[in-house]
């Protein structure tokens, strides 16, 4: 049997899918509540169909909050199970050693779309630099997704009460809400398809994926994408 | 048949301002104490005895004006507030809307605020409940000496539309630095028509409405950056492995 590593707890599996789950529930809704022909991100009659679907655009508002609000009881329950793993996982994300993340990021980028002939061409070595626990494109969507995570939970939050216990003083929060809102979940989900794609679709990624359900990932895997990490439990091990 | 516009048709010269169409209205509608859904604006001068030339007593009832160009919508990120095309209204769907006030200032006449307990945005809405009863909106019910007339301009047969029809050339609107066409037509003399100021749409919508394009570039190249790798996982048959390193493996 191949030697394995540990890498997710059961909460972090959990928050991990649960949080995937709950963005695909209110991307789909919250598109369908942006009804402004210079905003509506697809220019199409997609809000209008949703809007049919679920009986108006006020219902379809409530299960978004709804969803919404859930999602963030999910994060307090997670950091309430295990607050350790939260910040050991902060810690990691927003360690960034600058010379050498920044070198693996560009390199892997034109590795991933144009090849290794590529960097070669450029008279650059294709060899990437050693990358620890995150190598630096998992980091930066980690940290897109941490900050804008909580800039999409707090100006939600504002929207959800606005309505319920804000006065006319606070409109124009309110209305800043409504943008940063949309502007944070437009950026992440930028980096969103990276992550979808690299993670579920990339061959390369595949004992990564499956560490998203098992909890732990092979040696080998670990040595090749993650030697910084692995030399750390290596050295621990022995 | 032309497409329904409801709209309403004052005769200025026949207001007194009593000022029942206004309290009728916070009455009908249950307007918070100290906001009002309508207004009657007194002209510059009070009116004066003596003789001519004095000031004449001129008042000019008013309220949201269904615009025809509704800036308010412009400003609305949700569509809670839109423009029925049905019926030519401007409509509030209160249970979409949040609050966010970017309708309130982008109302050239005021003619909008956040309504204290509702919380939403608020305006005449022609009394839709009343008209389902088969009865005319609080203030035209009101009004003692008929000086308003409500109904659908695009139909001749009914008493709005033939006075519309009758009158088109002598009908004034009130002017507003941001022309929104309003639906909101004077006979005779309303006094001073040139108040309404610009609309203002807050740097907050505007902010939004400037980054949709620029967030639609950067997902568009999100994906194109996924589609270019998937492209070569598909066709370059390799994925670079063992041409390079992906880690220091000795």
């Amino acid at each position: 049997m191949p030697r394995l590593h540990k890498r997710h707890d059961r909460s972090d599996i959990f928050i991990h899918w649960f949080n995937a789950a709950c963005w695909l529930l209110l991307l789909l809704t919250g598109v369908g509540l942006i009804q402004n022909p210079a905003i509506d991100p697809f220019g199409s009659g997609y809000p209008e169909a949703l809007r049919n679907l679920v009986g108006g655009g006020g219902n379809l508002l409530a299960v978004h909050e709804g969803i919404g609000l859930a999602w963030i009881a999910g994060f307090v329950l997670y950091l309430l199970v295990n607050f350790k793993g939260a910040r050991f996982f902060l810690a990691e994300v927003f360690a960034v050693s600058p010379g050498r993340d920044m070198a693996w990021m560009l390199k892997k980028m034109v590795l991933m779309t144009l090849g290794p002939k590529a960097l070669k061409l450029l008279g650059m070595d294709p060899s990437l630099p050693d990358q620890g626990y995150y190598n630096m494109g998992q980091k930066a969507f980690a940290q897109a997704s941490v900050v804008g995570g909580i800039v999409i939970a707090a100006t939600g939050v504002v929207m959800y009460l606005s309505d319920r216990t804000l006065g006319a003083e606070a409109s124009g929060w309110i209305s800043w809400a409504v943008t940063l809102h949309f502007i944070a979940v437009g950026l992440v989900f930028a980096g969103l398809l990276v992550h979808v794609y690299m993670a579920a679709i990339s061959p390369e990624e595949r004992p990564g994926f499956k560490s998203m359900f098992t909890g732990s990932v092979p040696d080998g895997y670990a040595k090749h994408h993650h030697r910084l990490w692995w030399n750390k439990i290596s050295a621990g091990e022995e | 048949m032309a497409k329904q516009q409801l709209a309403m048709l004052i005769d200025a010269a026949k207001c007194i301002d009593c000022k029942a169409c206004v309290l009728a209205c916070k009455v009908a509608n249950e307007v918070p104490d100290g906001q009002w859904r309508n207004w009657i604006k007194p002209a510059d001068a009070a009116p004066a005895p003596g003789p001519a030339p004095r000031a004449k007593a001129r008042f000019q009832p008013g309220a949201c004006m269904h615009c025809e160009k509704p800036t308010c919508v412009e400003a609305c990120p949700t569509g809670a507030t839109y423009k029925d095309p049905a019926t030519g209204e401007v409509v509030i769907d209160e249970t979409l809307c949040i609050g966010c006030g970017n309708c309130i200032p982008a109302c050239p006449y005021d003619a909008r605020f956040r309504n204290e307990l509702t919380r939403k945005a608020d305006k005449c809405n022609y009394c839709p409940e009343r008209r389902a009863a088969g009865l005319a909106p609080a203030c035209v019910d009101t009004c003692p000496t008929k000086a308003r007339v409500f109904g659908d301009i695009n139909d001749p047969g009914s008493d709005a539309g033939a006075l519309y029809l009758r009158n088109q050339a002598r009908l004034t609107r009130v002017a507003a630095k941001t022309d929104t066409r309003p639906n909101m037509y004077y006979l005779g003399d309303p006094g001073p028509g040139d108040w309404g100021r610009e609309a203002v749409v807050p740097a907050s919508m505007v902010a939004m409405k400037r980054s949709a394009p620029v967030i639609k570039a950067l997902v568009g190249l999100s994906g194109l950056g996924v589609l270019a790798m998937l492209g070569r996982q598909l066709f370059a048959g390799d994925s670079g492995e063992g041409d390079h390193k992906e880690d220091s493996d000795a």
